[in-house]
């Protein structure tokens, strides 16, 4: 592991590579952190229960494979003279890989290759290392890192080939023999680890092929040679390629990854591109036919997701039937390759897939070539490539644009979808300069100016609240100012007190009746 | 979905609106489609089976666009295919231009594909011969220099169409022969030098 960061020329402290339970081995970050004993401890404590699970399968597995091994060694002679070569010493080919594969053992990888060496002969349990590593653990501990997933696709294959009795057993001995041939040559470079594969297939198909002339006479199957044939390669790709995708798929010796990336970046940078500029038929605004884009994209996007090259095939058919539909809705009538590759370029744009490039590779190099080049799934593939290859190359001149338009979409300075956003912020469109900024940029403008406005607004508003507060202060300042003024400028006077009569004012009294004078009534 | 088992690749080259897709169409389901712009109509990939003497051959069209700004990835879709129909419109000579473009590619990257110069839209030129822009003669003579088959078609009538196709089928039957015995013998060659299976048993 260090080795390789070394190599990678990535500076880190050696105490950081260390396993963070301290027992001096170096640690992985697959692994938390910690070295592949102090991992498998810890992990095992946590899944008891699932390595139970996963020993029942192997076990049962093993005892269907002894079985199988069995008697496919005795009858093969007879059966099949051509292919007895091969399987004569299955225990004695695994040893020399195994070998190998010890030098390796901190490699993660590896650590499925032990399930099926396990599987394939008994003879990987004795190896000197697990044991004093582990101690009381055995052989099944090994099996539990193949995810439920592995052993699923092994219990297909293998309950598939029952049905073929003898010869099934000699192609799952084939297999099993190539995979554990596999994982010896984990440094070979992609192009010859797909050489292998393809190798593997074309060798399987041809024996499977001059096998089944032989023995389809003899037998009540009534199926034709070819299409026979071609469902046992299907089941043999399946199970081959659930085994070594962790190894094949974008391996380190290739910059897949780096690819991956750049295609990545490529595509955000594109982000401005329109449905217009690509001239795809499809219009979003009907509901059925945004739908579909939405499935498409989400196909496109599951591709990453499978191991078999032949189930990411079967996203991209799906993907591409999506997207035909698309099309038929919005012209009401089927879609041809003219309308169908642009579509696509849009889809693969929108939908940014993980990892494309290497998933393209990986599918090139190890699909089985009949199906790749020729059928259906074939046909949208070579699209797909096509598309990825278009936006690779993607200039101007490919989206009818100017030179300078397409550098100033690019560096982020103009977006084609102005002309449409100016109506939302008519304030912005009046600024001079504006016209060059994108969508973004003007709804930044439009918000810089209304927060600046608010801004303002908010000041005279402290203002007016400070000067009513000064007004407030000082207004009872006044009043009491007025009062005194007042009461300095009428001062109170304390006029003597004349009392007088109430008839003393009137002047005509004399003319009056005498006042009444009040009468006692007695009783 | 993809249960039809495909022995040959035939892709369909040409300009825009030639009519390539009429072409299968036409061959495929017997009908012609009419409207006013459509440049192509029916299904981009179709598998069909055909006769040819005992055997039947199931030959998949791939219909391509032809519009130039595909034009760099064209290789990607003819690449593996044992037939290429490159169409041009008689109505229109720059289409015959294209298609010398199509058959300069093929010679030059895919030598095992065999080329068929097709010529569409033949019922307008029938209806008026001034409509004519390639004359019949300049393109057998291209046709000759170039060593392939020489078909003027009308998907509207139909004319010449199941011929085109059916040569095909039959031409391939004839050279997959030749070509599987030189299949198996380089297979045999390669098994001896490296072969999974023989490094697997001799390895200790």
């Amino acid at each position: 592991m260090s080795q390789r960061t070394e190599r990678r020329g990535i500076h880190v402290d050696q105490s950081d590579l260390l396993c963070k339970k301290g027992c001096g081995y170096y640690g992985n970050a697959a692994w938390q952190g910690l070295c592949s004993k102090c991992w498998r401890e810890e992990y095992q404590r946590v899944r008891q229960k699932q390595i139970q699970d996963d020993w029942a399968l192997a076990e049962k597995l093993q005892r269907e494979e002894e079985a199988a091994y069995a008697s496919s060694h005795g009858a093969q002679t007879q059966s099949h003279p051509q292919s007895t070569a091969p399987q004569s010493h299955p225990g004695h080919a695994s040893l020399g890989p195994f070998s190998k594969f010890e030098e390796k053992k901190t490699n993660e990888k590896t650590r499925k290759v032990t399930t099926v060496k396990k599987f394939f002969s008994p003879s990987s349990r004795t190896a000197p290392k697990k044991e004093t590593q582990e101690g009381k653990t055995s052989s099944p501990s090994i099996s539990r890192h193949a995810s439920f997933d592995t052993d699923q696709v092994s219990k297909d294959f293998v309950d598939f080939l029952k049905n073929l009795q003898k010869p099934g057993r000699e192609i799952h001995k084939q297999c099993r023999a190539f995979i554990v041939a596999m994982s010896s040559k984990k440094d070979l470079s992609a192009d010859e680890l797909s050489e292998c594969v393809q190798d593997f297939y074309q060798n399987m198909a041809d024996r499977l092929l001059s096998h089944y002339k032989g023995w389809f006479r003899r037998t009540v199957v009534v199926i034709s040679s070819s299409d026979s044939v071609e469902q046992v390669m299907d089941q043999v790709e399946k199970y081959i390629m659930t085994r070594l995708y962790k190894s094949v798929f974008c391996p380190e010796t290739t910059d897949d990854e780096k690819k991956d990336l750049a295609t990545q970046t490529r595509i955000r940078a594109l982000h401005w591109v329109t449905i217009q500029m690509l001239c795809v038929s499809m219009d979003e605004e009907i509901p059925e036919v945004s739908e579909n884009v939405v499935k498409a994209i989400t196909d496109v996007i599951e591709m990453d997701s499978k191991r078999v090259p032949r189930d990411k095939l079967g996203c991209i058919t799906r993907c591409s039937k999506h997207i035909f539909s698309a099309i038929r809705i919005t012209k009401n009538e089927p879609a041809s390759a003219d309308d169908f590759l642009p579509a696509l370029i849009y889809i693969v744009l929108k939908a940014n897939p993980p990892r494309l490039q290497s998933n393209i590779q990986y599918i090139t190099r190890f699909c089985n070539p009949s199906r790749l080049m020729t059928g259906e799934d074939g046909y949208y593939f070579t699209n797909l490539c096509c598309a990825a290859a278009f936006i690779e190359k993607l200039d101007a001149q490919s989206l009818n644009l100017s030179p300078e338009e397409f550098e100033r979409y690019m560096s982020g300075q103009a977006s084609p979808r102005l002309n449409s956003s100016e109506a939302d912020w008519p304030q912005t469109g009046t600024a001079p300069g504006v016209t060059a900024t994108n969508t973004v940029l003007a709804q930044l403008n439009h918000n810089l100016e209304l927060l600046s406005g608010l801004s303002s607004r908010q000041e005279t508003l402290m203002e007016a609240a400070q000067s009513l507060q000064a007004d407030l202060l000082s207004w009872p300042a006044g009043v009491q100012q007025e009062v005194n003024n007042i009461l300095e400028k009428y001062p109170l006077e304390i006029l003597p007190r004349t009392v007088s009569a109430i008839d003393a004012n009137n002047v005509d009294t004399d003319n009056l009746p005498p006042p009444l004078t009040p009468q006692v009534f007695a009783g | 979905m993809s249960a039809m088992r495909v022995d040959a690749k035939v892709v369909m080259l040409g300009k825009e609106s030639v009519g390539k897709t009429s072409l299968v169409e036409r061959y495929v389901h017997h009908r012609f489609l009419v409207g006013p712009y459509q440049n192509t109509i029916g299904a981009a990939f179709v598998a069909k089976p055909i006769q040819v003497g005992e055997k039947v051959i199931t030959l998949g069209i791939w219909d391509t666009a032809g519009s130039e700004r595909y034009e760099a990835m064209s290789r990607i879709y003819y690449r593996g295919a044992r037939a290429a129909i490159v169409c041009y419109d008689l109505t229109d000579s720059s289409s015959f231009q294209r298609a010398r473009f199509w058959v300069m590619e093929l010679q030059n990257c895919e030598e095992h594909c065999k080329i068929y110069l097709c010529a569409t839209k033949n019922d307008l030129v029938e209806g008026d011969r001034s409509l004519r822009q390639i004359d019949y003669h300049d393109a057998q003579d291209f046709a000759e220099e170039i060593g392939a088959q020489h078909f003027e078609t009308s998907s509207k009538t139909g004319n010449n169409v199941d011929e085109l196709f059916q040569k095909v089928a039959e031409d391939y039957n004839s050279t997959a022969f030749q070509y599987m015995t030189a299949e198996e013998t380089g297979v045999d060659l390669g098994q001896k030098k490296d072969s999974y299976f023989y490094s697997c048993c001799h390895n200790n």
